[in-house]
């Protein structure tokens, strides 16, 4: 009663199969044992007759895997039923791999194998949280050489696991038998009762015996001549095995033994034969150790035992060949874009020129995918301090650190690249430039230092014009990059024309080559009003940037913050004040500590805003403060510095300091054009003077000018001189002026300088008048009134009620003194996780930070009640 | 002779080849009875990771590890750098 599967000739272990199907009720099945025990072949042919009654998703976590990225990936593509894209953070991939299992309508058997190979530190905690929120249906298998990670003992206890171990898969006499009567060998009763007894059911062992049982002249004597050694069983097999193949497969096997996986035209060229491949599918036919990796059979690997074993030998009969074969490897899996593994073997192969070289090629994409975790893996190839000799590695290290916002680091490494440009010949003297042209222009729009940038662009044009007829791989990648900080630089310095057009470019060229993270960078930085875009337009913009992060699972990136910034700063200006202020706080949340100067500088401005617009003066005066200290970050001068100075100085000027107010206004002056909210600042100081008459004479430029300046500064100017009117006792002018801000406030909803000069009184004025903007009019009193608008949703603070079981959870850990991260421990939930319900939190108190989340639902009463619940274990 | 915490005795069982001893080239092995004892040098905890690594990545049985005792006939412990036989 022999059962041999398919073409492989494993064994069907029924006893094995069936604790397997029996298992599935439970949440959890463990196989722990060491190499060679037959888990992956019992999983395999598990998988295969259980895809009847389940839907079965099979992962086998590759050689040596540090990235919990990749690996969550891969259990993506393994349960979902289409490939698309997976999200960059790792804890939304895993967020998206239970909402994928939660979609299934059958049940869901998942297999995780060699799970040993995952090297991630983060793994364990990533395992238990996504073992906690699995449902219920669906049964996790997990296969390692060694226990996983995670806390078996309380799934023990709960009986929810089960568990296979090495005892456990021993073949058993009889299964040794069918093993043989399988195969082509025969041995009598005798000889495998003592194979069974020498191997001790060990898998691995009792496969190579039956390969080098098979067709040999003696099996008898094999198995008598293998009980009567004491060698080591698997060197011994191993050995034997190797020595009965004919001497091209002995190389062939020897020579590919460096490579983890290989197809018939890799293993051709190291092999240094023609043929390959046959070789391989007939070792795999013949179950000898060969394992093909895809349903086609053209790609390749060893099992561990054996390429482990055959490294060891080749190496040692043949260690003068390694570095050719690494060479080898390196170049061909380098020419199919195999970036990673071609370093490895390249690095292996002592030649670390060629490997710098193909970093620096790549490395630029690895930044703009968001691939940064894989240029640190890549660098980590290398000895420490290589790149002190290697400019590409210099510039690798640039791109990685200025990803983490490390600008020093970064401008170090530009530096050690930068001293071997003299050196470097003149093809790869002139690509050397561009890198470091690009990483430096990213790197001065960092510090602000925006003429810097300009200059960078132009040279960056420059030396891409200078080899036109040159394919150059990374033309339209540099291109998106030089586009990008171009636009952003022409942002914040106001020059809003070109910034439109290079942004535009930039996303468009970033959409044709597939780049979400550039485009959604290009995005994030269009919605800011000019000329020719609208306050209500350039909030629509910010909006469509968010949404379109949202699309790329990039919303939690940090060069998303100016977008958030823009359409809270655009919701504030049409008196939304607290949608703005939600807005700004997500601002801040993606910026994580490291927002660029430039942005902080209109975060705080637009704080500021809300703070004068709803007459808390002082407040205003902290945020335009803190606005004014973040522009001084900036080499260059930012486009919003003139309001910063105007909006500081008549706060200054409204809380009684004038002293203050006319120092701060002393201060450099804008370029003309832009000296609006200076001459409104000054207009301001004149009324809080009693000079009324002198406001009136220092805005006519502002107001009169055609084409007329921006309308929030025309809307101010414009109530500023009403109130001056006014205390001059003209009321019809007074009038007039608040009818001409109704009439350029009006197609934008401008009800925030209507705000913030306490327009009250003029407004009063014009009742008797004017009654073409009845809309607008009723908003802006409403707004003065201290209600909202009508479309602005105020969130009343909330009771207990309105917080939802987990926010109230993580709500009763924000007063101890644990990170984020370890509050996502305690409650087995992923920082992703943690960081949303505190975002809702925040939001729903009403707050922006921790301390005053904290004080707030004391206050509420939120904690008290709740703490022990929240307490954790 | 006070011995270095840093040398160590591994038990494995089975008589080792070349090319499994090759896995070890830092250690000193000796082939006794059915097992194989290697004798070395271990730094630090990575060193002593990287060895059982070994073992088990070559389906090596591990009998013990163990700070090794003074070995009467040996010179000096430090000196167990000189590789397989």
């Amino acid at each position: 009663m022999t059962n041999v599967s398919g073409t492989r000739g494993l064994l069907d272990r029924k006893d094995l199969l069936r604790r397997l199907d029996q298992a599935v009720t439970r949440r959890l099945t463990v196989i722990s044992a060491p190499p060679g025990s037959g888990k992956t072949s019992l999983l395999r042919a598990w998988a295969d007759h259980s895809k009847r009654l389940h839907r079965v998703a099979f992962v086998s976590v590759e050689r040596d895997l540090r990235s919990d990225q990749r690996f969550w990936c891969a259990v993506l593509d393994a349960v979902r039923s289409t490939a698309g894209e997976a999200p960059a953070e790792v804890d939304q991939v895993i967020d998206s791999v239970l909402s994928e299992i939660a979609g299934q309508t059958e049940p869901v058997v998942l297999i995780i194998d060699d799970l040993h190979e995952l090297r991630s530190a983060d793994a364990p905690a990533q395992l238990e949280y996504f073992l906690a929120h699995l449902p219920s249906t669906t049964h996790l298998v997990l296969s390692s050489r060694r226990d996983p990670p995670i806390r078996l003992h309380q799934l023990r206890l709960a009986d929810a696991i089960a568990e296979i171990r090495a005892d456990d898969l021993r073949f058993t006499e009889d299964e040794t038998r069918e093993l043989l009567a399988g195969s082509t060998v025969s041995l009598s009763g005798e000889g495998v009762a003592a194979l069974h007894q020498r191997t001790e059911g060990w898998a691995a062992g009792l496969r190579l015996a039956v390969i080098s049982l098979t067709g040999h002249p003696e099996p008898e004597r094999f198995v008598a001549e293998f009980s009567g050694t004491d060698r080591a069983i698997g060197e011994y097999l191993m050995a034997e095995m190797l020595e009965r193949q004919p001497s091209e497969v002995r190389r062939l096997l020897l020579r590919t033994s460096l490579v983890d996986r290989m197809n018939g035209e890799l293993a051709d060229l190291l092999a240094g034969r023609s043929g390959s491949e046959q070789i391989l599918l007939a070792l795999e036919e013949a179950n000898a150790f060969v394992v093909s990796l895809d349903a086609e059979r053209t790609w390749f690997r060893y099992h561990q035992l054996l390429a482990n074993f055959l490294r060891l030998e080749l190496r040692r009969t043949s260690a003068d060949e390694v570095p050719d074969l690494h060479r080898r490897a390196g170049r061909w899996f380098a020419d199919r874009g195999n970036v990673v593994e071609a370093v490895r073997h390249l690095v292996a192969a002592g030649d670390w020129p060629e490997a710098a070289r193909l970093v620096a090629d790549h490395s630029f994409r690895w930044v703009l995918n968001g691939q940064a975790g894989t240029i640190r893996a890549v660098l980590q190839a290398f000895p420490e301090g290589a790149s002190a000799d290697h400019p590409d590695l210099a510039l690798a290290h640039a791109a990685a650190e200025l990803n983490q916002g490390r600008a020093e680091e970064a401008a170090a490494q530009l530096e050690l690249a930068e001293a071997h440009l003299g050196s470097a010949t003149p093809a790869h003297r002139s690509r050397l430039a561009v890198a470091i042209a690009s990483l430096r222009l990213a790197l001065a729009r960092h510090s602000g230092q925006f003429s810097a940038v300009i200059e960078q662009v132009r040279m960056l044009e420059a030396s891409m014009a200078d080899e036109p007829g040159e394919p150059f791989a990374m033309d339209s990648e540099l291109r998106g990059v030089a586009l990008l900080n171009l636009g952003i630089v022409e942002t914040w310095t106001g020059r809003l024309l070109e910034a439109e057009r290079h942004l535009t470019e930039g996303a468009a060229l970033a959409r044709r080559t597939g780049r979400p993270y550039l485009e959604v960078a290009c995005r994030a930085h269009q919605g800011f009003p000019s000329a020719s875009v609208s306050v209500a337009t350039a909030r629509e913009r910010g909006l469509e940037a968010v949404a379109l992060a949202e699309r790329h699972g990039l919303d939690d990136r940090p060069i998303l913050a100016p977008a958030l910034g823009a359409a809270g700063g655009m919701a504030i200006w049409m008196g939304e004040f607290d949608e703005g202020e939600r807005w700004l706080q997500r601002a801040w949340e993606v910026g994580a500590g490291h927002v660029e100067p430039a942005i902080a500088v209109l975060l705080h401005l637009a704080a500021g805003m809300v703070h004068a617009g709803r007459g808390q003066q002082r407040s205003a005066l902290e945020a335009f403060t803190a606005a004014a200290r973040a522009q001084s970050l900036l080499t260059g001068v930012h486009a919003l510095a003139p309001r910063i100075t105007g909006w500081l100085a008549t706060t200054q000027a409204r809380l009684g300091m004038p002293a203050q107010a006319r120092a701060t206004l002393a201060g450099p002056s804008p370029d003309p054009g832009r000296t609006g909210p200076i001459v409104n600042a000054r207009a301001w100081l004149c009324l809080v003077d009693g000079n009324p008459g002198l406001a009136v004479e220092a805005l006519r430029p502002v107001r009169e000018t055609t084409p007329p300046i921006e309308p929030f500064t025309l809307v101010e100017a414009h109530l500023l001189a009403g109130t001056a009117y006014l205390r001059l006792g003209d009321r019809d002018a007074a009038a007039a002026a608040t009818a001409a801000a109704l009439a350029t406030a009006e197609p934008d909803r401008l009800i925030f300088p209507f705000a913030m000069t306490e327009a009250a009184e003029l407004l009063g004025v014009l009742r008797h008048h004017e009654t073409a903007h009845g809309a607008l009019l009723a908003d802006i009193n409403d707004q003065l009134r201290g209600a909202s608008p009508p479309n602005t949703d105020r969130v009343p603070l909330p009771r207990s009620g309105e917080l939802t079981p987990s926010e109230l959870r993580v709500l009763g850990l924000l007063p101890t003194n644990l990170t984020r991260a370890e509050i996502a421990r305690d409650l087995h939930v992923s920082i992703h996780t943690v960081n949303t319900h505190i975002r809702n939190l925040y939001a729903k108190l009403g707050v922006g930070d921790r301390s005053a989340a904290v004080q707030n639902a004391r206050r509420l009463r939120l904690l008290s009640n709740r703490n022990s619940a929240a307490a954790p274990q | 002779m006070a011995v270095p915490p840093s040398l160590y005795t591994i038990r494995i069982r089975g008589r080792l080849g070349a090319t499994a001893l090759s896995a070890f080239p830092t250690m000193e092995a000796e082939l006794n009875g059915a097992e194989t004892v290697l004798t070395g040098v271990l730094e630090d905890q990575s060193a002593m990771f990287g060895v059982l690594a070994q073992i088990e990545a070559l389906g090596l049985e591990l009998l013990e590890l163990r700070p090794a005792e003074p070995a009467p006939g040996r010179e000096s412990p430090a000196s167990g750098e000189g590789g397989s036989p």
